[in-house]
Formats: C-alpha cells, structure tokens, sequence
C-alpha cells in the first residue's frame, strides 16, 4: 500500500463536479409518460483529499445516499464527472466508464452499509462473505486468500474461528465489523461509508468509530461518511458537506460548521439537535423556521 | 385527586419479568422500582436488551407468553379511576381495558405498528374515543378532526380520511400522538418515540409532546436511547442495565453528577463529549 503515498500528487483522490441525477415520476397505466422530474441530487461538487474524511449530512430525502450510489456507479448518475485517482497515478472519470472498464476499478473503492442485517447473505458464513470479493476480482487463490480472509479478520476484531460461522450468530457491532473486514479486505483507496453506524447501540458505534479511525490511519483509507447524526459527524470528519433538496448548502472543515454555521439551513439544523447538557436548549421550534426557509426558497 | 396530590402517579417496585423458553428461564427485568408523579416525565434510559421495554409494557400488561411478571407491583393511583394495582388485575378483566388507551397509553418507535393500514386514520382515532368515551360517532368525528389539528396536521378534515401509508413518518406519528391523548391519558408511555425520524422531525414531535404534556397535563414515561432527549425532554432519569435500574435521580444531576460506573460509561461514549480522535 505505499506506493499510494509516492509521488509529489496533490491532486485529490476524487473531484465530483456538477453531479446530477433526476429520477422520473412516470405517469400510471399502459402508456406511461413521464409527468415530472425528481431532482433527488443537483449539480453537487467538491473534493476529497487522499487521507481526508468528509462527512456527507442531511436529512432523509436530501439526497447523500444518491450522491454516495452515484459516485460508485451503484446507479447511474444523469450527468457530471467523478474523477477518480488510482493508485497508479491515472485519473479516470467514473460516470463515463463503462461497466466492463468500471469492473478493476471498483476494488479501490468500497462500500460501508447502515444496514448490517440486509448487507450480509444470510446463507454465506462470515469466511465466503469475506473472501467473495477477492474471488469475484480473482485477486488471490489458495493459501493467499486464507491468509488475507485470517488477517482481515483479526485486524477488525474479530476471531478466526468466526470464519465458519453465519451473519445470525454476531451482534449488531460485530456485524459491522464484518462488513468493515469485507471492505478493507481489497485495499481500497476510498471507502464510502453509508450510515455506517447509525443502527448500533451508542457504545458500540463508539467502538466501531474508534476502529474505522484506526484504519484510516494505518491504511491511509479516504472516507466519504455519509450520516444524519450530527454528533458522529462533528467528531469523526475533517470536513463536512450539508446537504438540503440535493444540493450542498454548505461546505466546510467540522470545527466551522459547528461553531459558526453560515447558512439558515444549517442553524436549523443544529439547533434541533438535543443537546445531552439539560442547560442547553435544543428548539423545538424548527418547523415553522423550516417552513420559512422553504417560502424564502420559493420566491 | 387532592388527597393524592403528593403521591406519585405510578409506582413501580422490584418489578421481575421472566421469559420461559424452551432453553430456559431469561431474567428479563428483576427488581425494578421506579415512580412517576403526576404530570412528570422521567426517562428510562438503555441500550437495547437492558429491559427498559419489557418494563414498560409491564405497566400496560402487554408482555405476552413465554413472557411473564413473576414479581413486584405496579400501583396507578388514577384520579379518575382510584388505585389500580396493574400487576394483580387478570388477562380479562374490565378494569385493564379501561387502562389502556384510556388512563394510560402507548405511542411507539415504529408509527405502523399502531395503525392499521387498512383504515383510515380518522376511523382508527374515532374507534379509540368510541371505546374509552360515552360519545356518539358524529361527535367521536368532531373531536378526532379537533385532534388532528391539535397534534398539527394540516387540513385535519381531509387528513382524516387519508390511510397511514399516505402520510410520512412525521406525520404518521403525529397520527399516532393524537391516537393516544384522545381519551386523555394520566400517563403516557412513549417508547423511542423519535427513534426512527430526522432531527428536525424529532425537534418537533417533542416539542409536540411537552405542549401537549402541559396542555392535558398527563405524565410522560419516555424510553429512550439518547441521552440528549432525555436531557431535552425529562424531569427525572433512571438508568437501566441487564435488567436492573443502576442509578435514578434529577435529570441534573444523573446527567451532570453521574454516580454510577454505567451512566459514566454511557456518558463518556457520547460522540459529542469524545475527544476528537
């Protein structure tokens, strides 16, 4: 993995620009037409540098799960570019490739999800959940692959006789850190996490924090952090992109958004979050400031 | 109500559940004391499988076999009703229809599990004022469409013909609020009330549930997760773990004073009160 760090190369690991994807609302019955466009992400850009974690927030429907699907290609965005760093040196432009090209570069960049239930095949044990990817790249065979399916394992925590085991018998958290291992087992450059940790237990998702921390530090993982809690994201990312009806309102490093937010949305945002400290009152009153942004929004 | 005035609401002591599987008997909850006074709320705060929802639905006897109290009361001293010992009363008796959704109700983390997708809200609020209440059904109307707008939704009087699947999960558990303070309840159980909602939603189906608290002036026992609503939303704090309460007290001091090793650990794995890592 050192060659990633060679090379005098500021340029960022991934340069979205102008992202955009519309889905159609399509008319009923036999001939469908297509009655209007759902702008679920519009024109949305910024960068990531090698290293960086950028937390993507916002709320349901706000469109960071879009932007994150559409920057892996997990659906196809309706225009802008993804640039993409390899570890070779090129640049490639994600949203032109096609899927055959798409193929060698998806191990450089993984996927994280909230879901640890639905994101891992029941009827798999932990080892073939694992090592699937590896197989599906044909990146090892043999004692290679058993060797780096033990190594990933015990680097997220968990135990090699875990191997034979099924996605049923771990926790929450362990479960997390399964889907942590069957990322990590490809060497990615980015990883994009997808609520990663929004259905655990406030322990164990500290606990899975700390080690999605160290792993950036000892494989100098890039992660794009898509999340809704605002707690998470103020004390796990570098920078912070919020995001309102698809598009980014505002973009800056964590300490800022925090301390001294710039755009209306973002003071709503915060001020809604409840605050753990009983002298410091959260606002209840965010609906009719919501409803007055969106009136300001309309004329 | 004047002499009761100063007793607590509900009071629940050494409260045991017991679950009998085929693998053997789960302690679910033992020993569980805890009261609410009227118009209070207090928070019972976990992570998940400490039995803070066990202990709940305890007080509506809704635990359901293999589960079962094995110990403990839990005395409601109604104004309306008189003292009610919820844990001696049978599966079938009258009194225990009358306490739920009537002196007590339950709104839930997951709104559709309380609505029936297959009737109209209004129907499913008007059929909870039909039950607990002497009204005729225009009048049951009337008070559910008062309610509607109450909890804030809006154009009550179509809303109330709507199914729940029309409605967001905002809306839907503003539907659900409503449904459980028609009858106007002494107590409410709100169980992760906001669990499953953006933070502005949740901002506001609190501040729904103080007005509303203050309004009907009925006692709010919240469940909850996160130690920033129970900060935001409670007078006083117990704290559950593996089934036990560890530590009870003002919110103030539970939350700014924590005494016991638990609530520290809790506490200190909050994101916003870790150090930057």
């Amino acid at each position: 993995m050192t060659d990633r760090t060679e090379g005098l190369d500021d340029r960022p690991l991934l340069s979205v620009r102008g992202l955009t994807k519309h889905f159609p609302v399509m008319s009923r019955g036999f001939r469908r037409s297509v009655l209007a466009t759902v702008k679920a992400v519009d024109a949305v850009s910024f960068d990531l540098a090698a290293g960086e974690t950028l937390g993507l927030v916002g709320e349901s429907g706000s469109g960071k799960t879009t932007t994150a699907r559409c920057i892996l290609r997990a659906i196809d965005p309706t225009a802008g570019s993804v640039m993409f760093k390899l570890p070779d040196g090129r640049t490639v432009d994600l949203v032109k490739l096609t899927a055959g090209e798409l193929k060698p570069i998806r191990q450089h960049a993984q996927m994280v999800f909230q879901d640890p239930v639905s994101s891992l095949n029941p009827r798999m044990t932990i080892g073939d959940i694992v090592r699937e990817p590896l197989v599906i790249h044909q990146l090892a065979r043999g004692e290679e692959l058993a060797g780096r399916v033990a190594e990933v394992l015990a680097r997220v925590g968990l135990q090699p006789e875990h191997s034979r085991r099924y996605p049923h018998a771990f926790s929450g958290g362990q479960r997390q850190r399964i889907g942590i291992a069957r990322a990590l087992i490809m060497k990615p450059s980015l990883i994009v996490c997808d609520e990663a940790t929004s259905a655990l237990d406030v322990s164990v998702q500290a606990q899975v924090l700390d080690l999605l921390k160290e792993l950036q530090r000892e494989f100098r993982l890039t992660y794009l952090f898509v999340a809704h809690n605002l707690d998470v994201v103020r004390n796990f990312c570098d920078r912070v992109a919020v995001m309102r009806k698809g598009r980014i309102v505002e973009l800056a490093p964590t300490a800022g958004i925090f301390s001294d937010p710039q755009h209306a949305y973002t003071k709503i945002l915060l001020s809604a979050v409840p605050s753990p400290d009983p002298d410091v009152r959260m606002n209840f009153n965010v609906g009719d400031e919501l409803a007055k942004l969106d009136a300001a929004d309309q004329s | 109500m004047s002499e009761s005035a100063e007793k607590p609401l509900l009071e629940v002591r050494g409260l045991a559940v017991s679950f009998y599987t085929p693998d053997g008997v789960v302690s679910a909850v033992q020993g569980v004391s805890f009261a609410i006074g009227r118009g209070r709320t207090l928070a019972l705060v976990g992570e998940s499988g400490s039995g803070k929802t066990v202990t709940a639905y305890s007080i509506l006897r809704l635990i359901q076999p293999p589960g079962r109290i094995t110990g403990g009361r839990i005395l409601l001293r109604s104004a309306r009703a008189g003292d009610i010992e919820l844990a001696d009363l049978g599966e079938e008796d009258e009194l225990l229809y009358r306490v739920r959704g009537g002196l007590v109700s339950m709104i839930f983390q997951e709104p559709m599990t309380a609505l029936s997708p297959v009737h109209t809200v209004g129907s499913q609020i008007a059929e909870a004022i039909l039950l607990h209440q002497k009204r005729t059904v225009k009048e049951a109307r009337e008070l559910t469409i008062e309610m509607l707008g109450k909890v804030g939704m809006p154009l009550p009087s179509v809303c109330y013909h709507q199914y729940p699947h029309e409605l967001s999960g905002g809306m839907r558990q503003r539907v659900v609020i409503a449904m459980a303070l028609v009858c106007k309840p002494e107590l409410l159980i709100a169980d992760e009330p906001t669990t499953a909602l953006d933070v502005t939603i949740q901002a506001q189906i609190l501040g729904l549930i103080k007005t509303l608290q203050r309004e009907l002036g009925c006692a709010v026992l919240l469940i909850t997760h996160d130690f920033g609503v129970v900060a935001q939303m409670a007078d006083d704090v117990a704290v559950m773990h593996r089934g036990t309460v560890v530590e009870s007290g003002d919110v103030r001091s539970v939350l700014k004073a924590p005494q016991h090793a638990y609530t520290r650990s809790l506490l200190d794995a909050l994101p916003s009160r870790r150090r930057p890592a």
